[in-house]
């Protein structure tokens, strides 16, 4: 009867933690992933059904997008708890190199995509990719055809971009300073500030405030246009500075990257064989993402262009993931933060 | 000897879960490269970016606290005192916010204010356009943590109304009508209450982080988040959170000055009498129409908008299939959250109650600091403490999770085992303990089965927080482990709107159910 108040119920919570503490399963594999968890898990779930081994998810949250689980990473260097990262942008996964969190792999499954999205050595391999693209109201008679939209004062006002602080805007902003250099690139910034343009929270936000005829164009991902297509909203999509002589438009592939220390090494390289196959990216571009597929051979998604149509810009990833982290203290003091 | 040891060991077990951890975060904040620096903190300030959070956030803290007590109090009054038709069914209704997490509210206000919600499509794309403006700015952002925390007041002011001496008002009524006798008796006497009530509001809209996150409203709990999150800066991290720390710190400094002694226990009005009810006459009409008014439109009209936009059998099955392994996890931790607060709780409100320690005080204020502190606060410390090989029983497991849960929400079933053992005559414990009966054995038999109603609300109140924490957990979860709130949160992004409103009605229910069923037990046990 003693301490049946103190002792009893606490033995039996404590159990129940202690189970669940050394409730662990040998044939599973750790992924953190920035892509859209509404598009990345039907994924993740096809991979456990087809191979038995039981996924572990900790997703992005829409604000940290793109950051937070590749931050998680970085803190737990000396103490790696993922096998696999799963990044909607290759930039940080150049970042994640940079800082000696990966480890190199060549997936079989990686013939055929071109080298352009491949790091060198294999620290990370880009699949299903997004362009950056401007999404234009339909209501707009000239439609804007280069970034260079936003510095000229006809647009005064009536642009709209994303907070580059975050996600793909800001590997937009670190692509365009590896290219222009550091002055051009942030003379062009500044212009735009001078033109009055307004920052939104994120590319989704970006894109209704476009649809809504708030403003007349921004500069967002592929997948929040074709989503806002396919909902009937009035905007239309254009690819930027196609012509000659011209940048080109940025192409932002997924990446996939194995985990230095990773505890479970071969499912991770099982896991990213997965990622990086066509049928993998034939699903990505059949979802609501629409994202285009890298394999030749692998159909697009009836709104886009395939990846051989489109003028891409010549970047190098690894001169824009150190840009961008140069420029953070640039970009903050630019956002007003 | 036993109750000297368990009691240490509560105060121990306090101190390793919920100081230890802020103290580790800010050793590191403070610690650059090994030597004592302050980069972090003059970084935060000379940005001009601190001054903007200080600003933003008294700003939204005050108003709230403000507008929830203008309000809060009168309704409190109402409901308890008056003769106003249909009290309890609106006090249940106003209570109903306050059970739920505050992001859902904020989801059900975008589902009705919106761009693409309720009103715009009833009024049109113009007017959208200013009520969104509207919601994500500080009027939304006030709007959505008043009907949030309005029901702290209220049921605080219900609470206090009730330890007023009615033989006091009865004396005031010979010389004056009842609403002299509210101005000069009964309010000033409820006041330390209504003062505590207010203290909570501000210190709560102060750490709020789901909100002001949904609504991309910058404040020091999101700026502390993002440093985290989105820049890896655990130093600026910290910095961002530490003025949240001093400013909570000293508000319960001021609290424990000018209210500990008037608020600390609870105790019925003398004799059990009851004070007599003050008829509203003729304003019954008006005022229940005013008050009806009020509820319908920051209870009913967002919850109705929310459950009519996840009205489709597709999203309820959607909902379940992406998120139903999620709620059953989050239904177990915060069962076995709530249980152990239940059992921490007990054992530290007795040694608070009891005064069993020399140090009681303080950990009365340390779990007071560590409920009042942001979440984000509480996770980043939990990280840098557990974030090591040797401890990944810990971090890589949901039991940081529950940790998180214990630092933050002990001082709930804390302070509601202070108040229920403020009721019970201490002569039955000294009776037993005369007999020569242990420390423990007093407490089975004797002081549990007496503080079992509390122990119950303890569990209950201790469930609900439990349920529908997001801060700490969105930080801390190991992979593969998420909770309901968590998913919720990143399945906003593209996920459909009819998704997560039948996700947030879900989360509604899932919150709600324990406190009906306990309901409909105490009801049928009454009538046995």
């Amino acid at each position: 009867m003693i301490a049946k108040i103190a002792k009893y119920p606490i033995s039996v919570l404590l159990g129940s933690l202690l189970l669940i503490s050394c409730s662990k399963q040998a044939d599973e594999v750790v992924v953190y992933v920035s892509e859209d968890q509404i598009f990345s898990e039907p994924i993740l779930k096809d991979f456990e059904k087809e191979t038995g081994i039981k996924i572990k998810a900790i997703y992005d949250t829409e604000e940290a997008k793109s950051t937070g689980a590749m931050n998680r990473l970085i803190s737990e260097k000396d103490n790696p708890q993922a096998d696999v990262y799963w990044a909607n942008e290759p930039i940080r996964a150049e970042v994640l190199k940079q800082r000696g969190i990966s480890a190199p792999y060549f997936s079989p499954n990686a013939v055929g995509i071109p080298d352009i999205f491949k790091e060198p050595e294999g620290y990370w391999t880009g699949f299903s990719a997004r362009a950056r693209i401007l999404v234009v109201h339909k209501g707009i008679k000239e439609k804007p055809l280069s970034i260079h939209a936003y510095t000229e004062p006809r647009w005064k006002g009536k642009a709209v971009i994303t907070n580059p602080l975050f996600g793909t805007t800001t590997d937009q902003m670190a692509a365009l300073f590896t290219i222009w250099g550091d002055d051009r690139a942030k003379r062009f910034m500044e212009d735009m500030k001078k033109n009055e343009v307004k920052i939104s929270t994120n590319n989704g936000e970006s894109a209704d405030l476009v649809a809504s005829g708030e403003f007349d164009f921004s500069l967002v991902d592929s997948d929040d246009v074709i989503n806002r297509i396919r909902q009937g909203k009035p905007v239309e999509m254009v690819y930027p500075d196609q012509g000659k002589g011209d940048i080109g438009c940025l192409i932002v592939p997924n990446a996939a990257v194995l985990i230095k220390g990773a505890p479970h090494p071969d499912n991770a390289k099982k896991l990213i064989d997965y990622l990086l196959s066509k049928e993998t990216e034939r699903k990505l571009a059949l979802a609501d993402c629409a994202q285009i597929p890298l394999h030749p051979g692998v159909e697009p998604p009836s709104e886009v262009k395939s990846i051989e149509q489109i003028k891409t810009m010549n970047i190098d990833y690894a001169k824009v993931a150190r840009k961008l982290q140069a420029i953070q203290p640039f970009l903050k003091n630019w956002v007003g933060y | 000897m036993s109750k000297r040891i368990i009691l240490v060991s509560v105060v121990i077990f306090l101190v390793v879960i919920g100081l230890l951890p802020i103290l580790v975060m800010f050793a590191r904040s403070v610690i650059v490269k090994g030597h004592i620096s302050l980069t972090f903190y003059r970084g935060l300030l000379a940005s001009g970016q601190g001054w903007v959070l200080i600003e933003h956030s008294f700003a939204l803290s005050l108003l709230t606290t403000l507008l929830t007590t203008a309000i809060g109090l009168p309704l409190g009054i109402l409901f308890a005192k008056t003769d106003l038709p249909f009290r309890r069914v609106f006090s249940v209704l106003f209570t109903i916010p306050l059970l739920v997490p505050p992001y859902i509210t904020a989801i059900s206000w975008f589902s009705l204010l919106g761009r693409e919600g309720l009103l715009a499509q009833v009024l049109g794309p113009s007017a959208a356009q200013v009520t969104s403006a509207w919601l994500f700015g500080l009027p939304g952002y006030v709007l959505v943590l008043f009907s949030t925390f309005l029901p702290i007041v209220m049921l605080l002011t219900m609470t206090y109304l009730n330890t007023v001496n009615p033989r006091l008002e009865e004396a005031g009524k010979l010389v004056s009508g009842w609403l002299r006798v509210l101005k000069e008796i009964t309010i000033p006497l409820i006041l330390p209450g209504v003062l505590l009530a207010a203290m909570l509001v501000f210190l709560l809209t102060l750490g709020e982080f789901g909100v002001p996150t949904f609504l991309r409203y910058d404040v020091f709990p999101v700026e502390s988040f993002t440093q985290f999150s989105a820049f890896y800066n655990f130093g600026a991290a910290t910095a961002a959170a530490i003025p949240l720390a001093i400013i909570t710190f000293l508000v319960l400094v001021v609290e424990r000055i000018f209210l500990r002694e008037k608020t600390y226990q609870l105790r019925p009005a003398p004799d059990g009498e009851q004070s007599a009810g003050i008829s509203l006459g003729s304003s019954r009409k008006w005022l229940v129409a005013l008050v009806g008014l009020l509820c319908l439109s920051i209870v009913v009209a967002p919850l109705l908008v929310l459950v009519f936009k996840s009205l489709s059998a597709s999203a309820y099955t959607e909902a379940l299939s992406k998120a139903g392994d999620s709620l059953l996890r989050s239904l177990t931790y915060a069962v076995i959250g709530a249980s152990l607060l239940t059992v921490l709780g007990f054992l530290s409100g007795y040694l608070i109650h009891s005064k069993g320690l020399p140090f009681w005080r303080s950990v009365d204020s340390l779990t007071i600091l560590l409920f009042a502190l942001p979440s984000t606060v509480i996770g980043i410390g939990l990280i840098s403490l557990w974030n090591r090989p040797l401890t990944n029983f810990i971090y890589a497991t949901p039991v940081i999770i529950i940790l998180g849960y214990l630092a933050r929400y002990t001082a709930l079933t804390s302070r509601i085992t202070v108040s229920t053992l403020a009721q019970i005559p201490p002569s039955m414990e000294e009776a037993a303990q005369v007999v020569g009966a242990g420390w423990l054995r007093r407490l089975s038999p004797i002081v549990a089965p007496l503080a079992k109603r509390g122990l119950v609300a303890g569990w209950l109140v201790g469930y609900i927080f439990c349920l529908r924490d997001m801060g700490i957990t969105m930080l801390v979860y190991p992979p593969g482990r998420d909770t309901f709130p968590v998913r919720i949160f990143t399945l906003m992004a593209n996920g459909s709107a009819e998704l997560i409103a039948a996700l947030s009605v879900i989360m509604i229910i899932a919150t709600l159910l324990p406190l009906g069923i306990g309901g409909v037990v105490f009801k049928l046990r009454k009538r046995v």
